[in-house]
Parts: structure tokens; sequence; C-alpha cells
């Protein structure tokens, strides 16, 4: 049976008497994104400087396309990352940045302007490539640093709040490179995010850490569907309509009906359970024969599923932030 | 190579190597221009002229040198720019190596903008190439050994304003002494005390040679502390790379 293309056992990681990352175990194969979640100090960017030998492990060992952590070097030809706050030299022009880092990784040098150039057009900085970095958004920035992390053609990618600070348009230009990486160069790449929407959008599996430690790792459906977390939705009807929806829904069993912030002509629907909870909603009020105007999921099933299993005030905070995100 | 190559990019083209060299150039024009007017009105003897004006090329040299490389880590770490050459397979000793490499080539353009003001000086007494000799000799010595320290402390301190405060510390303590009134204290205490002292010693060298007119293998003693300094700030920089070169200081990695 061939290796999983990313393999960790009871890898941990302590700093002096806290712990990093405790006994971290699992596998991710090729072409998959693997969402990496957590509160803040979950152990998320600690977990990614030990998978890319930044940082060595306590204890535990991991492997990447079968190589073992034994030989970090080679482990470091198998990987590219992110890192969370990558810093760019100023006065350097996106060209010679990653020509550069395809010298430090072997290649000539001419070998190394071909392989950043192809990278920069397949970013779409080509027109920008002759500039000093100094100039470039924040967006170009992150794609600049995705671009590095692949001048080795790695097996695994491994991704630190890529699209943290970007605008709308950045993020999902950023999601789409995620996706790229992962079924074009049949890469795994490891997502580390505190934006919910984005894992939803793109991750086969997640991660969940809190305190070093894992607290979930499955599918992002046996993730919600584990965590039985509510669900909650807004379903706007005709103002004379009301009483009959509220009628109407309050006669589901496992449903709780209430007013919506002082929105007259509007219901906020709970429901806990299946995971086809609102359809039969839906299907009820249209029984009844009552117009829906408009019916908005509030949230994301993953966020309550998230909230649920790390329950902490600052996890909440990051997922409040990730209802914005697209 | 190629990281030494991309260090030296790095500090010429971003404008700072060229700062550094434009304000000692002012400064060893300052200087210089006070050793001519002093010789002048013979205050100094010429061969004193050539000599003093080689200490403070050498010392203001090496002192810039060690003032990049204190930034070579610490620098690296603050801008964020270090885990991503973490992140090759590049191991750290090369890393640093190639840092030091790129922070020689400041001593090395301080010498050459410094030949120019010795020439001018010692027209007349033929000493130019000899001071020309000693100053690349004793400065490159100098300059390895404390771009090393320098390296070290880089890695070691918390923060890059902690190592360049400490490597200017370290260059003032050793080089303070030899700039005192009537130099080190007299008798063996002050022999030894003057030997040890690698900066000291470094350019005790080149006065007995130029001045005192000595041989040179008559004061070769004097060049054991530089050598030793480089060997202590070589060995541990390059053996414990691994565990200077972190993201954070002093961690084990």
């Amino acid at each position: 049976m061939a290796q999983p293309n990313l393999r960790t056992r009871q890898l941990t990681k302590r700093f002096g008497t806290r712990i990093g990352v405790d006994a971290l175990t699992f596998d991710a194969e090729r072409g998959e994104v693997v969402g990496l979640l957590g509160p803040n100090g979950a152990g998320k960017t600690t977990t990614i400087r030990l998978l890319s030998t930044v940082l060595a492990a306590t204890s535990g060992d991991f492997s990447v396309a079968g190589v073992p952590s034994s030989r970090p070097a080679e482990v470091r030809r198998r990987v590219g990352a992110l890192p969370e706050s990558a810093g760019y030299p100023r006065y350097q022009t996106g060209l010679e940045y990653l020509t550069y880092f395809a010298r430090l990784f072997g290649h000539n040098r001419a070998d190394a302007i071909r392989l950043a150039s192809g990278l920069l057009a397949e970013f779409g900085l080509a027109d920008r490539a002759a500039r000093p970095i100094s100039t470039y958004s924040r967006g170009m920035r992150q794609r600049l640093g995705i671009a590095r992390a692949l001048v080795n053609d790695p097996d695994v990618v491994f991704l630190d709040e890529p699209t943290l600070g970007l605008d709308p348009a950045g993020q999902l230009q950023i999601l789409h490179v995620v996706r790229d990486i992962a079924a074009r160069r049949r890469a795994t790449v490891v997502l580390s995010t505190h934006m919910l929407a984005e894992v939803e959008a793109v991750c086969s599996r997640v991660l969940i850490l809190d305190r070093g430690r894992v607290i979930k790792w499955s599918t992002v459906a046996e993730v919600t569907a584990a965590v039985g977390a509510p669900r909650s939705a807004v379903i706007r009807v005709p103002l004379d309509q009301i009483g009959t929806a509220v009628e109407a829904v309050g006669a589901l069993p496992g449903r709780t009906v209430s007013a919506a912030d002082e929105r007259p002509d509007a219901l906020r629907v709970t429901t806990t359970g299946s995971s086809d909870g609102m359809n039969a909603v839906l299907a009820e009020l249209l029984r009844a024969s009552v117009p829906i105007l408009a019916f908005e999921v509030e949230g994301t099933r993953l966020t309550d599923a998230y909230l649920s299993l790390t329950g902490d005030a600052g996890a909440a905070a990051d997922a409040d932030t990730a209802k914005g995100a697209p | 190579m190629a990281v030494a190559g991309q260090e030296c990019r790095d500090l010429w083209l971003s404008g700072r190597g060229p700062l550094l060299l434009f304000a000692f150039s002012l400064l060893l024009s300052a200087f210089t221009y006070l050793a001519a007017t002093n010789q002048a009105i013979n205050f100094l003897e010429q061969r004193e002229a050539v000599n003093l004006t080689l200490q403070i090329a050498v010392a203001v040299g090496v002192l810039v040198t060690l003032l990049v490389s204190a930034d070579g880590i610490s620098g690296e770490r603050e801008r964020g720019t270090l885990e991503g050459l973490l992140l090759t397979p590049v191991s750290r000793r090369v890393l640093v190596l190639g840092k030091l490499a790129a922070a020689l080539t400041v001593w090395f353009a301080t010498f050459v903008v410094s030949v120019p003001y010795i020439w001018v000086l010692g027209r007349g007494v033929s000493v130019v190439g000899q001071a020309l000799l000693l100053s690349l000799v004793i400065g490159t010595v100098l300059a390895v050994g404390l771009a090393a320290l320098g390296l070290l402390v880089s890695g070691l301190s918390a923060s890059n304003k902690v190592s360049i405060a400490v490597s200017f510390f370290i260059l003032l303590a050793l080089f303070a002494p030899t700039q005192l009134p009537g130099g080190l204290p007299k008798g063996w205490f002050g022999d030894v005390l003057g030997r040890l002292n690698p900066v000291g010693a470094g350019l005790h060298y080149p006065t007995a040679i130029l001045v005192n007119g000595h041989e040179w293998t008559q004061d070769l003693n004097y060049l054991i502390a530089p050598g030793v300094l480089v060997v202590l700030a070589i060995v541990p920089l390059t053996l414990l790379s691994d565990r200077i070169v972190q993201l954070e200081p002093g961690s084990v990695r």
C-alpha cells in the first residue's frame, strides 16, 4: 500500500513546560486540501513550522512523500510554505526574489530565471516582474509568496493564513490558487486559516487544534454531523402571512422560531439534528402556501461546529470574522 | 555562492552599503585633513600621520563591518525574511557564511576608499606600500573575527537594536583602550592587556613597523590575539549555526 503523502505520528513540540503541539497524528493524500483550524495559540503555526522543519520536534516523527523527518534538508526539498508573516526584501524585484530562491533549491542561474518567469506568469505577476517588491500590493505579495513556495515543485504546500488582510477579490484569487495547486500539481495543501468559509469552500478534510491537541480530524461533513451543531436561517415572508408561517414551522419537531432583529416580516428558524432540517422547514412553508420572499442561512455549519468544539471567546470572535468572508 | 551573492546585492543595492561607505569617507576625509595639517605644523611626523590614518581606517572599517554583520540574523528575523530562508535546503552554516562574506565586502570597500588617503599622506617617505599591506592584512583578520562575532551576537540577541548596541559596545570596549591618553597602563599587566585585546594588539603591530621601524617578524606575537579572535568567533559560528540561526533567539530548533 502506498504511503500517504504527508504522515505524522505522535508529533510533539514543547517550549519549556508549555506545549506547542501534542501528539499530532494524521495522514493526508496527494491532491487533498487540509484545513488547519483552531483558536489563536492552538498550535497551527507551530504545526506548520514543525512539518516544514523550521522547528525540530520534541518527539514523534513525520514523513513527506516518504522522506522521514530525520532527513530535514531532504524534507525541505519536498515542501513549500508561505509563513504567516512573511517578509520580503524591499529592493528586490519579483523576478530576482524567485530566481534567488530557485537557486537556493539547486537550479542554475538560467533555469532559475526561466522557472521564476514561469511562476510570475502563472500568478499574474509577469508585468510586475521587474518592479521592486516594495511597490506590490498585499495581494500581489501573497501571490508572490505562494509562487516562492512552489519554486521546488513541492509535494506538500503549507499556507499559513494566506488570505489575511486581503480584500474579497484577493481572497477569492488565493482560494482559486489553493484549489489549483491541489488539483493540477497534485500536491497536498495544508491551509491554516480562521476563515471557516474558506475551509468549507476548498478543504476536503479539517484538522482542528486546541491548545496544541487535535480535537477533530475528519471531513467537513463529518465534523458538522458529529457535533450536531444548531443551524439557523432567516426567512422573509409577506407580513400578513407571518402568523401562518410561525404556526407551520413551529409544528415541526426540533425547530425553534423567533423574531428576526426587529423585522416584522422575518423569522429566525433554528434547527438541530439532520442535515436536511432547513429543507423540511421550506417544504412546510410551501405546503402552507406561504410565499418565501427571502431565505438566508446564518453563518455556516462548520462555524457552528467549530464553535461547539473549541467553545471559547477567542474562537467566537474568529468565527464572527469568518462570517464576513466570501 | 548564491547566498553570498544575494547578500552582497541586498547590502549594496539597498543603499545600506553605499551609505555606510559615504559616512566612512567623510570621517576619513576629516581625519586625514587633521593629520595633514598637524603634520604641516610639525606636531606629527609623516610616518605617524600615515599610521594614525591607517588605524582610524582599520578601526572604523571594522566597526562598519561589525555593524553590518550584527544586523545579519536579527535583522532578517525582524523583517520576517528569515523563515523563508530556513525553508530552503541550504544549511544554516552556509547561510551564516554567506552573510559573513557579504559583511566582509564592506571592509574591503572601506579599505579601497582608504587607499588614496594613505597614499597622499605617505608620499615621500616610502611607507605607502607597507602601510597598505599592513592595513589589508590586519584589517582583514580583525574584520573576519569581529564580523563573525557580530553574527554570533545577532543570532543570540532578542532584537536587532540589542544586537547592534551590544556589537557597538564590544568594539568600543576593545578600541577605546588603544586611544587612552598615554596608552595602556605600563608594566607587565598593561603589556598583557595590550596583547590580549585583539583590536589593540592588531593596531599595535603596524605602529611597531611604520613608526618604530621594527621588522615584520619582530612583533608577530601581537597578531596572536587577532588570530585567536578569528578562531574563537568562526568556530562557534559554524559549529553552532543550527542553534544560532533560529526564528526565536536562543531557542533549540
